[in-house]
Order: C-alpha cells, then structure tokens, then sequence
C-alpha cells in the first residue's frame, strides 16, 4: 500500500504537469496557426448544420402526441415543441408488437449475412490470391465488383426478371420444374432472397481489401508452410486467416454497429404493397413508415424515440464490438 | 579412394533430383484448387448471366422475351428509340437532375472536406484532436430519419434536389482519407513553400492539391458513384409525386411501381413495358461504364500497394 502511494504522488504531479504542457502548446500552436484554422469553417459549418443541430432533435422523442398533431398541421419545430408537453410516455410506447417484430426482422437478416456474406468476402480474397494466373484472377475480380456499381433499382429489377416464370431464364426453368405451376419463392423465402441479393451486390467489391492484406503478406511464411507439409486448407486457416485478422476485426466492427438496419433502398424495392408479408418488417422501414410514410400511423415523437433507441444500439454495439475485437484479436477501430 | 571421389557426385545428383524449394503439389491441394477455380468461374457467371439476360430485353422485339438467353432474340430498337424519344421527358429530366447532384456534391464535399483535412494533417494545428473529434462523432451517432426531416421541411427544401445535395456533402470518411494522405507529403516541401512566401490559402491549392490528385481521384470516383447509383435521401426527401426533384435511381424505382398503371391506354407501351424498363435501365448505367475503368486501375493499384506494403 504504502508503495502504491509513493508510486502515486508523483504520477499525479506529472500529469498535471503534461496538462499544462498541452494547454501551453495549443495556446503557442493558436497564436501561430490561427490563420489556419479558416481552412475548417466550411466543412464544420456544413457538420453543425445538418449533423449536429439535428441531433436537438432527440428532444422530440421527449414530448407527447401534441407535437405530432401541431407539426401536422404546419408549424414550425420551436412552435410544436413550445406547444406540447415534456413527458416520458413515448419511450413506454414505442416497444410494442410491431416493434419487436421489425427488430426481429433485422436481427435475423443480418445474422444470416455474418454467417453467410461475411465469410464469402474472405473465401473469394483467399480463392482468388492463391490463383496461379494474375490476370485470370484480376479479371475475374473486376467482374464480380461491377454489381456494386449498379444501383439496387438495377439488381432487383435484372433479378425478378431473371426469376420471371414468362420470360426470365430461371423462371422458366423453375415453372418447367414444376410443370407451369407459378412459385411463389418472394413469399417462402423472403430473407434468404434478401441476403442473396446483397450478397450477389456487395461480396465481390467486399473482397477487395482482404484482397489487398492477403498480398501484403509476405510470401516467404507461405514457403515455409510449405516446406513444413502444411497443405492449402491449413495455410488458409493457419497463415491467411490470421493475418489478415486485423482487416477481418475492422469490418466485424464496422458490420456490428449497423446491426439493426438492413438498407431501405434494397427493402423498398423488394416490398410488394399490395401483399404484405411480415417478415419484410425491418426496423428501419418501421421507423420510415413512422416517420414519412403515408399512413395515417405517422407519428414524429415515436419515429424519434425509436431513431434515438437505434442510434444508441448502433454506438452500443459499435463499441461493445471494438472493445471486443481489442479483447480476442489485440486489433480494433482505434 | 574411390569412396571421396563418389560422395560429392551424389550430393551434386541428389540436389538436382530433388530440390527442397520445389515441393510437388499433393492431390488434395491440386482439388481444393481445381474446386476454387471452378468456384470463382460459377460466381462469375452467376454476375454476368442474369445482366446479360435482363439487358438483352432492351434491344428485344417484345413477342420474342421469352426466347432470350444471354443476347437479344430478335433484334428491335424500339425501346432503346422509346427512351430517346418525347416520351421519356421525365426520364431526362431526373437523368439531368442526377447529373446536377453529382458535379455539385462530388465538387463541393470534397473541396471542403479536403481544405478540412489540410489543417488537421498538421502536427501544430490548434485543438486538433478536439476538433477531429468533432468531425467522428457525426459518424458514431446520428439522430435518425425525423429530425433531418423536419429540419428540410422547416428550410422549406422538401421535394427539392437541394435537399439531397445539402445532406450529402458532409462526408467524414473522405476528411479521414485526405487527412492521411496528407500527413504523409513531405514536410520539406511545405517549409521551401513557406520561405518562398506562399500564405497558407497558396500552399493549398498551389501545393497540396496537385499532389493529392490521386486521393482526390478516388474520393471522387467514390462520391459520383454514391450519388449516382444512391437514392436513400431521396426516399426521405422526395414525395414519390414530385417527379421535377427525383434523381435518377429514385425515377427509375418509381416508375417501376408505378409502371403498370400508365399502359392502360396504351398497346405499345404495355407490350414493351418490360423492354423499355430495360432500355431505361441500361442508359442509366452508362454514365458508371464510362467511369468503370478508373475502377479496374484502382484495382490494380490496390492490389499492388499491398504488396509494395509487404
């Protein structure tokens, strides 16, 4: 204990001291540099503006129905929020069935692109590093990222009408399969569709930076690998995986945080109105229904409530991840 | 005697027989690549199979769409005509609104989040690390659909491409991108410019800037491709009747729900529906063709900065 002391005191002092070193050399660096300092107006001007005052916007989830009824018939924000009440009813409000439904939803769709599309990425970076041929391989790269350039109206409409029983090709083969008969795969298998899509979008331009760690391996460990006898499989997990666990951590961490969100515009598209299925209930299609929809469901202070409940989640699960990531692979965000 | 003369002959065989550094290849590894092989080749061909089949229809005569496999079945320009033709007025002028959107943003957001960066690369800033982390926050936490909506709505921006615009050139990940690229111009350069008298608006634009050209390439590439083919603002912003203020991949999504309802009165449109939506889709792709082949040198030279890494 009385070690412990003695170590403290003059840890205490010297951080005191480095404070005062930094408020020193900031004051120093301000005196000098302020001219430079102009060069970042624009940019925070834009940053205040449409990032930070709308995150006054919290306060909404904080108010009670009045604020939704005086914003419908036109007033203006300071109005609305002048005119109702501070309460915390909505929080209380905003976790029911349809709720609950929607984030299940979410959950189950990205559960299934972790285990899916995530290691696919990885799978197509290793199959593609250990090609032989560069420019087969390149080739075959630049092939499988042109679908990440295409916008998603694009890919689902290239895909329906692939799966189009009258004149897609797949369609047709499949309603021969069943001799005319018209499948619904859209209803059965609304999720498993919905991952394949944005794997068949996103997997191959995903690949590219493992792509790029794989090459900057160095070749040497894969030649002793291989002088020790260890075959591909082995090298892939032993040798490949492991080093390139640094970009895997990132992307994990990166995937985490938007675990509750699926993508509005592949989910809009793959929506049929007129046939509601309750398994394209996604939470952020509830809070955009909530919120802008032309339903009479509209509701301000709930769609607040839930977008701040999501933006928590999202900072929870980004930083529960990292600290995770820094745990288990010693690599994280920062 | 024999004996010292024969050893190092075998030696000298055994090392040319059997180099260390030359392990053959087993069976297992030899099908784990064939398999790999085949693999990439089946992905390839489930990306290229369902485009070429799609984009097919718009160069199709529409009594032959079920015929089509990877080209047209009989060849008819009558879509591709269709969306060239008076028709197709709100097809151009969300094609024009989308262009506008894109020189904007991509202009605007990068100049600004670049001239951001110039002062935060350097190790004297003031507050700089306060300040950096002004600018990450926004990307950690965000308030939601409401209040950016209410916000346009009190700016009296809605239905607007000014709406899109302005959320759109905020882009800290950009910022981060030119701030380490920056960092690493060398310092030399800077201090010959400072003695030869250059104010610091000079050295930005005179020195940095043509140097960053490649940085700004690909910011670029990437925010065209982000506004272009992106229409999540326009989901929150943009009333699916306001059709003056869409973007092109909005237009295009609405059309495609609204589609059916406009071939009522109309036996061309409704036997060419699927063609012409085709034809569309396929013009709306040319402006990214055009820029793919920045893609595939970004590929290249990716792949190759790793290994120079190494």
């Amino acid at each position: 204990m009385e070690q412990n002391e003695e170590l403290l005191v003059p840890k205490n002092t010297e951080k005191k001291k480095r404070r005062r070193k930094y408020w020193e050399t900031q004051r120093l660096n301000l005196k000098r540099n302020k001219s430079i300092l102009w060069f970042i107006v624009p940019a925070a001007l834009f940053t205040i503006v449409f990032s930070y005052i709308p995150m006054f916007g919290v306060l909404f989830a904080f108010k009670d129905p009045a604020f939704d009824s005086a914003m419908r018939r036109g007033a203006d924000i300071i109005g609305a929020l002048k005119y109702s009440n501070w309460t915390l009813e909505t929080f209380k409000s905003i976790f029911n069935d349809s709720f609950w439904l929607s984030l299940k939803n979410s959950v189950l769709i990205n559960l299934i692109k972790l285990v899916f599309v995530f290691p696919l990425s990885i799978l197509i970076a290793i199959q593609l590093s250990e090609m032989k041929n560069q420019k087969l391989s390149k080739l075959i790269l630049i092939i499988i990222c042109i679908p990440n350039f295409l916008s998603w109206t694009v890919v689902i409409k290239a895909w329906t009408s692939f799966f189009d029983p009258d004149i897609g090709f797949l369609g047709k083969l499949l309603s021969k399969a069943t001799n005319g008969e018209i499948i619904s795969y859209y209803e059965a298998s609304f999720k498993p569709l919905f991952v394949f899509y944005s794997a068949w979008k996103g997997a191959g331009w995903g690949s590219i930076l493992y792509y790029a760690a794989i090459m900057s391996i160095d070749k040497s460990y894969y030649e002793s690998a291989t002088i020790e006898g260890a075959n591909k499989i082995q090298k892939a997990f032993y040798l490949t995986i492991p080093a390139i666990g640094g970009t895997i951590a990132l992307m994990l961490v990166m995937m985490f945080s938007g675990f509750t969100g699926v993508g509005l515009e592949q989910l809009k598209l793959m929506l049929d109105p007129t046939n509601y299925i309750e398994s394209q209930q996604t939470l952020d299609y509830y809070i955009y229904e909530l919120s802008i929809g032309q339903g009479a469901g509209v509701s301000y202070v709930q769609a607040a409530a839930l977008g701040v409940f999501n933006g928590l989640v999202g900072l929870l699960l980004l930083l529960g991840g990292n600290a995770l990531t820094t745990k288990t692979l010693k690599r994280g965000l920062w | 005697m024999n004996k010292t003369i024969d050893q190092p002959n075998i030696t000298k065989r055994r090392l040319f027989k059997k180099n260390p550094n030359k392990i053959k290849e087993t069976l297992s590894d030899r099908i784990i690549h064939a398999v790999s092989v085949s693999l990439l080749i089946f992905f390839v061909i489930l990306i290229v199979f369902p485009l070429l089949n799609y984009f097919s229809l718009a160069f199709n005569n529409y009594a032959f769409n079920d015929k089509i496999i990877l080209w047209p079945a009989k060849l008819d320009l009558a879509p591709i005509k269709y969306v060239f033709s008076a028709n197709s007025k709100d097809f151009w002028r969300s094609f024009l609104n989308s262009v506008i959107i894109t020189l904007i943003v991509t202009f605007v957001s990068n100049l600004v989040e670049a001239m951001a960066a110039y002062p935060l690369s350097k190790k004297n800033c003031p507050f700089r690390s306060g300040i950096l982390m002004f600018f990450i926050i926004t990307m950690l936490f965000s308030a939601g659909v409401v209040p950016i909506y209410l916000l346009m709505r009190s700016f009296n921006l809605l239905n607007t491409i000014w709406s899109i615009i302005l959320i759109s050139i905020s882009n800290v990940t950009n910022l981060l991108f030119f701030k380490t690229f920056f960092e690493n111009v060398p310092s030399e350069i800077q201090e010959a410019a400072i003695i030869d008298g250059a104010s610091p608006l000079q050295m930005f634009f005179r020195i940095i800037v043509p140097m960053a050209l490649p940085v700004f390439g690909s910011c670029c590439f990437f925010t065209i491709v982000g506004m272009w083919n992106g229409y999540g603002a326009a989901l929150i912003f943009i009333n699916s009747e306001a059709t003056e203020a869409m973007p092109l991949a909005y237009y295009l999504y609405i059309s495609l729900t609204n589609g059916q309802a406009a071939t009522m009165y109309d036996d061309f449109l409704r036997n060419y529906l699927p063609n012409i939506q085709a034809a569309s889709m396929l013009i709306s792709i040319i402006p990214i063709l055009i820029i793919y082949p920045y893609v595939i040198k970004y590929i290249k030279s990716g792949a190759t900065l790793g290994s120079v890494k190494g």
